[in-house]
């Protein structure tokens, strides 16, 4: 009997052992995994961010990046993602579309990368949709969307900032209601620009199901007086309006229709939002401003996400961006981009992380926006959104009910 | 309709000119183009932001520092860049203040951040109504100022001695120089007056809309302007400052908004090719 | 002896046609193998850093000799013809422009729309020197401002009118049944392209017409009594000029494959000028000089301040969080000190050093 149990014993303390040697060399090789060609190495990953730094744009953009470094250092602070700190790198597209095909090509082959986040220059995307399309690396988070890039939808390309056509329903959706208007007369007044165009035109879709009407009207981008376009608004008469463009586009129209008496309601893109511009329109212009955005801003509201982008921003020297809207879209980019990266495992490879995301995930923002929902076939990013205006005496943002208000205009 | 158009066309006119007599100034004196004006107009701006909402001086002693500030700079970048330049060829010179501008840009983001500022200052921001007409306060004070400045100088340069002296080398480096005037003083104090006209411009516009270094695009119409008056002339850097701001609202508000750059420089082209020292420059003999 | 015979300086005439043959041979090497280089990063099995490739790619290398073809043309107009022209990137313009209109719209072969945009620019170049015919030095130079604005605001509603707003789709760079698919192809294309356009224009330097436009650049009142006739020649040194920009310009479209009017702005207009003034103008090679310098010190700038490393407090504030700017200071001083201490480019700098050692080596 004796020598039988030692007998079952033998094999089986083997085959114990046998496994524990097994589980070792499997951890030990986890943690040695790296793949230096797609920027995977043993205690870092490298992530690339290809935006505006300087230059024109680089007043939104560059503040962007600070939200998703940000987001990035404090997930570094806490151990990083299976071991790995993520290291940020930031290439300058300079406003200059052909720098960024120099770029991209850096980020693949030069200083290879395991996914691109960003992406701010609208030319540049379509100039590279066939090169990253029939290429390797994901590109988690776009800062704008175009047509060559996202559709169809592709399983590298994942966008990361509010949706256009959403962003007409909510805004004339909730303008409608709340002014209690029967087929609302709206004006978009914009910058002469592609994306400028395409957005009236999401608007007149908005519009016509309410039974309005739209119409557009131009500026340039470096306008210093907006006389004529004001005079146009006079004339027609708008219910209210809406605003695309930059930020002085947004300062111009309020202080311009103000200084004419004008008391018509507008609403800006969620990208015209942040305390300069607010400061800029004034108290007596402000209060007829508002912005549809699908991303909180610093202090517009109590979550855990928003409590926690506000420390960051103030440990990290950021306290002045923190209530930009860029800040909380690349600090939500940020989030998007971690999230990704746990689900992409231990061992991450450029083809592992696109295998992950393109099974569909779920993006919690812990509050700063609605949570993102990527599908495997729906690709288009944040596309809740609500109206957020700025209390001048408080000095802070007042948001307009929540995100799931607005699911009813979204038909 | 009309008259709203107008007033608000010389109103930014007024501030074109203001830039392009400081322009002008300083191609008369030194022969330079300076493509940086557009630069001293955006730091001019800053100033206003450093001094009025960062140090929160009182806003009589604020302006002062700001053109002070402008002056200064233009001394100091006339003294280290430009007087090494003398006598190299135009393009050259170009090709400098534009390098200029680029560095003075990136300083700017460094020491202030690539976010916009916002300038706010105790200038009225009210309205006027006279009968149908609205007339902003802060047009009128931009408008008023720039007039007041270029009437100054345009007694400065007519009436004092050091204005005269100043035209004199202008016209004539080696007589002047002959005739024993510093000719590096009166350049520097050209530099310095352009650049504080820069500033003046500045002010007003980051007040207007929003302080950020994209204010170098709007400093930048001042060239067709000085052209189409007239590259050394006063009084035609001012009327072509007025045309420009004029030209640009009335189609905006006519035709389009996109035409009113085409036709500002349609015009300046027509100009070139038929009148090419401006409206009310002197033709210059013997220019190859 | 044989010292002696050494010293009375016979070998220098008959330059020695071994070496230049060795050092022809190792520049085609060197030229052939910078490709593979780049997109392998690594020399016989041995991997090579970034920064030991000085931050630069392929792509990089293709858009720098897309730009040559710019800063050639330029400064065979203005070093040679003595006209200055702010207007290139115009005719980069005119060219992506009618590589549109004939590859795009009407669906023609490459090498047709390449000839069809050389043409177009060719004409633009003819119109747009007329005012040359008035006007001289600074009023020319904004008269080509002012061409800039319009051609670039021609393009703007081009391209509203007849394509997406979004920027004219260029496709189907194809040389036959060969497409120019990957960096490496463009490569292969676009060099010898920038040698044949650089011989071109050398040689036109040395005819009869090419020396009397140095003539006129020189000093016009001769030239015209000595019966040349400058407004010809001048506008035909345009239309050149305006020609090569032009198909400059088609290779920028479909290399790009998607381009908007935003793109030939007047930053893209100056940098030609920059690159001429840095290599030195009147020089050929200085152009090409130039135009490396232009387009690939700011990478190698870049890549030297990351190499800075982990720093904290305001060095780190300055050199992380403001990198680009930096790169920008440093770039625009560079240049300001280049014009203010060597006014002649680098070329001319390489010249008097040629000069200097040369002296050197004949005196020793």
């Amino acid at each position: 009997m004796q020598d039988q149990k030692t007998e079952q014993r033998g094999p089986l303390r083997k085959r114990l052992l046998a496994a524990l040697a097994a589980g070792t060399l499997a951890l030990s090789a986890q943690a040695q995994f790296e793949s230096p060609s797609e920027g995977v190495y043993k205690d870092r990953v490298d992530w690339g961010v290809m935006m505006d730094l300087s230059g024109p744009a680089s007043g939104s953009q560059g503040i962007w990046t600070n939200g998703f470094q940000a987001y990035v250092r404090s997930i570094n602070e806490k151990g990083g993602v299976s071991g790995r700190r993520i290291n940020v790198l930031a290439e300058d597209s300079r406003f200059n579309p052909a720098q960024d095909k120099i770029n991209y090509e850096k980020l693949s082959t030069q200083t290879p990368v395991l996914a691109i986040s960003g992406m701010g220059s609208s030319s540049s995307q379509v100039s590279l949709a066939p090169t990253i399309r029939g290429g390797k690396i994901p590109i988690v988070g776009t800062y704008t969307h175009t047509k060559p890039l996202s559709e169809p939808t592709s399983p590298l390309v994942y966008g990361g900032f509010c949706t256009y056509p959403e962003m007409a329903k909510a805004g004339v959706g909730y303008m409608t209601e709340k002014l209690k208007i029967k087929s609302p007369k709206v004006m978009v007044v914009s910058i002469e620009s592609a994306g400028g165009v395409e957005y009236a035109q999401f608007i007149a879709d908005a519009v016509k199901k309410y039974g309005g009407t739209s119409s557009l009207v131009t500026m340039k981008i470096t306008a210093a007086d907006v006389t004529p376009q004001v005079l146009e608004i006079i004339k027609q008469k708008p219910d209210f309006i809406t605003i695309y463009g930059v930020g002085n586009t947004a300062i111009l129209t309020m202080k311009a229709m103000h200084q004419y008496g004008l008391k018509i309601p507008a609403f800006g893109i969620s990208y015209l939002m942040s305390p300069q511009i607010y400061a800029a329109i004034g108290p007596e212009a402000g209060p007829n401003y508002n912005v549809i955005s699908c991303f909180t801003p610093g202090g517009a509201d109590q979550s855990a996400g928003n409590k926690e982008m506000m420390a960051a921003a103030d440990k990290y020297n950021h306290s002045a961006m923190k209530e930009d809207v860029n800040y909380v879209a690349g600090w939500v980019v940020g989030q998007m981009a971690v999230q990704a990266l746990q689900l992409a495992g231990p061992q991450p490879t450029r083809a592992r992380l696109v295998e992950a995301m393109s099974k569909g995930f779920t993006v919690n923002t812990n509050g700063l926006s609605a949570p993102i929902v990527f599908t495997p076939t729906d690709h288009d990013g944040p596309s809740r959104f609500r109206m957020i205006g700025y209390d001048y005496a408080a000095k802070k943002y007042v948001s307009f009910g929540e995100f799931a208000d607005y699911e009813k205009y979204m038909k | 309709m009309l008259i709203q158009v107008l007033l608000s066309g010389i109103a930014l006119g007024s501030i074109y000119g203001l830039v392009a007599l400081g322009f002008a100034v300083v191609f008369k004196a030194t022969d330079v183009f300076n493509f940086a004006q557009g630069m001293f107009v955006a730091f001019g701006a800053y100033f206003a932001v450093t001094t009025i909402n960062l140090l929160g001086l009182p806003f009589p002693l604020a302006v002062a520092a700001i053109i002070a500030a402008s002056a200064a700079l233009g001394v100091v970048i006339h003294i280290v860049l430009i007087q090494p330049l003398s006598g190299r060829p135009m393009l050259s010179v170009i090709m400098l203040t534009i390098a200029l501008s680029i560095v003075m840009r990136a300083v700017i983001e460094i020491l202030y951040g690539v976010q916009s500022r916002t300038l706010s200052t105790p200038m009225p921001t009210g309205i006027f109504l006279v009968g149908d007409v609205r007339i902003s306060q802060l047009h009128l004070v931009a408008a008023g100022v720039s007039w007041l400045c270029m009437a100054a100088f345009g007694a400065f340069f007519k009436f004092t001695s050091i204005g005269l002296l100043m035209r004199a080398t202008a016209d004539g480096h080696e007589a002047a120089l002959v005739s024993g005037v510093n000719v590096k003083v009166m350049n520097r104090l050209a530099w310095a007056i352009g650049a504080g006209l820069a500033a003046i411009g500045g002010l007003f516009l980051g007040q207007l809309q929003i302080v950020s270094p994209e204010l170098e695009h709007i400093g930048l119409l001042a060239l067709p302007a000085v052209v189409i008056g007239g590259m050394q002339s006063i009084p035609g850097a001012i009327i072509g400052g007025l045309l420009v701001g004029l030209i640009e609202q009335l189609s905006a508000t006519y035709i389009s908004p996109k035409s009113s750059d085409i036709l500002v420089y349609v015009l300046l082209l027509a100009i070139l090719m038929v009148r090419p020292w401006g409206l009310f420059g002197q033709r210059e003999l013997g220019r190859v | 002896m044989t010292a002696t015979v050494l010293r009375s300086g016979a070998p220098r005439a008959a330059a020695p046609s071994p070496w230049r043959w060795l050092w022809w041979a190792l520049a085609a090497a060197a030229l052939l193998y910078l490709p593979i280089l780049l997109t392998e990063r690594q020399i016989f099995g041995f991997r090579l850093s970034n920064m030991m490739l000085l931050n630069i790619g392929l792509s990089q290398v293709n858009l720098m000799l897309i730009t040559m073809l710019g800063a050639l043309s330029l400064n065979y107009l203005t070093g040679s013809a003595g006209l200055i022209s702010i207007g290139h990137a115009a005719f980069y313009a005119v060219g992506a422009m009618t590589a549109a209109i004939t590859g795009s719209q009407w669906g023609w072969p490459f090498p047709l729309v390449l000839i069809a945009a050389g043409l177009g620019g060719a004409l633009a170049g003819l119109l747009a020197g007329l005012p040359s015919l008035r006007v001289r030095g600074l009023y020319f130079v904004l008269s080509t401002f002012a061409v800039h604005y319009l051609v670039v605001f021609a393009f703007m509603e081009y391209q509203f009118k007849f394509f997406d707003v979004v920027g004219v789709p260029y496709k189907n760079a194809t040389l036959g049944s060969w497409t120019l698919s990957t960096p490496m192809r463009w490569y292969f294309f676009l060099l010898p392209l920038v040698i044949v356009v650089y011989l071109l224009l050398r040689n036109s330097l040395r005819t009869r017409e090419g020396r009397a436009m140095q003539a006129m650049r020189d000093h016009e009142l001769a030239a015209t009594a000595n019966g040349i006739d400058v407004r010809f020649l001048r506008l035909k040194a345009f239309a050149f000029s305006s020609a090569i920009a032009a198909v400059g310009g088609a290779l920028y479209a479909y290399y790009l494959s998607n381009v908007t009017s935003e793109f030939f702005g007047i930053q893209f207009a100056i940098q030609f000028i920059a690159m001429i003034i840095i290599g030195g103008m009147g020089s050929l090679p200085g152009a090409v000089v130039g135009a490396a310098v232009w387009l690939l010190l700011p990478s190698i700038i870049t890549g030297l301040t990351a190499q800075a490393g982990d720093t904290t407090g305001l060095l780190r504030s300055v050199l992380v969080d403001h990198k680009p700017q930096l790169v920008q200071a440093i770039f625009g001083m560079l240049v300001i000190v280049l014009l203010i201490f060597a006014p002649w480019g680098i070329a001319g700098m390489a010249t008097r050093l040629k000069a200097r050692l040369t002296a050197w080596w004949s005196r020793s």
